[in-house]
């Protein structure tokens, strides 16, 4: 049976941090015992939301500009991950998560952030208000898709 | 992240090694268009396979270098996509617009 986990960590938006916030949370999943493409899926769901934070949360990398981020493994070896910034927040959630929308068109945005996170994890559910910050929540059952 | 750009007559060849992220991007940006800019490339080949990460912000380097080559009548083609590469181009829809090679 599996035992319950959790992880908390807090680091600068830093653009340097992405690969270290993306690598730590795999290595914390590892204990659910992904496929390849699985542990994959998670390393790009939480890039996507860091790299928000990092590129749309703050105007400065600063070392009080904070990221934190929590993952939980659960008994029935589903896989939760929250990543949490305290910058300028997102006016319109919904526009937000449409496929394309960006803020940033001149620098080369993609604007398929949450697209991917939907894609490649089971639930997503972002929560934001201008000033308040912004925290991402994504979900996925380890083991439970017949996708490849 | 370092790239190795290799040119052959009209054709410019840009090795990857290394994850594809927004950080890497900063730079990457600036490095591969100094290629372009410098030798006029009708083709340019983005080597993919030591890649060992990508995310949406590869899509918009892709998708950038795609628009710019455009602009002469240059393509840009991807080659050697590693399979956890391929799943996020895929689910971010680059092979609508730009090919894939072996």
């Amino acid at each position: 049976m599996m035992t319950e986990n959790h992880m908390k960590m807090q680091i600068p938006a830093y653009g340097k941090n992405e690969s270290f916030a993306r690598n730590a949370v795999a290595g914390f999943a590892v204990e659910c015992g992904p496929t390849v493409s699985e542990l994959s899926d998670i390393r790009t769901a939480v890039s996507e939301a860091v790299t928000n934070a990092v590129v749309h949360a703050y105007d400065e990398e600063r070392a009080e500009n904070l990221i934190e981020i929590a993952a939980d493994i659960d008994s029935d070896n589903t896989l939760t991950v929250s990543v949490r910034d305290f910058g300028r927040g997102i006016a319109d959630v919904a526009a937000a998560l449409e496929p394309f929308f960006t803020t940033k068109p001149d620098e080369e945005r993609s604007g398929m952030g949450f697209t991917v996170i939907e894609t490649f994890m089971d639930e997503m559910k972002v929560d934001s208000a201008p000033g308040k910050g912004t925290t991402v929540v994504m979900r996925k059952r380890i083991g439970g898709n017949a996708r490849s | 992240m370092s790239i190795e750009c290799i040119k052959d007559g009209g054709r410019l060849t840009v090795l990857f090694s290394g994850d594809i992220d927004e950080y890497a991007c900063r730079t990457l940006r600036g490095e591969i268009d100094g290629s372009i800019d410098a030798s006029a490339p009708s083709e340019v080949i983005f080597d993919l396979k030591k890649v060992s990460f990508v995310d949406s912000t590869g899509l918009g380097l892709i998708l950038g270098r795609y628009k710019k080559l455009s602009r002469t009548g240059g393509v840009l083609r991807l080659k050697d996509v590693p399979p956890a590469v391929d799943r996020v181009l895929r689910a971010a829809g680059v092979y609508t617009v730009v090919e894939k090679v072996k």
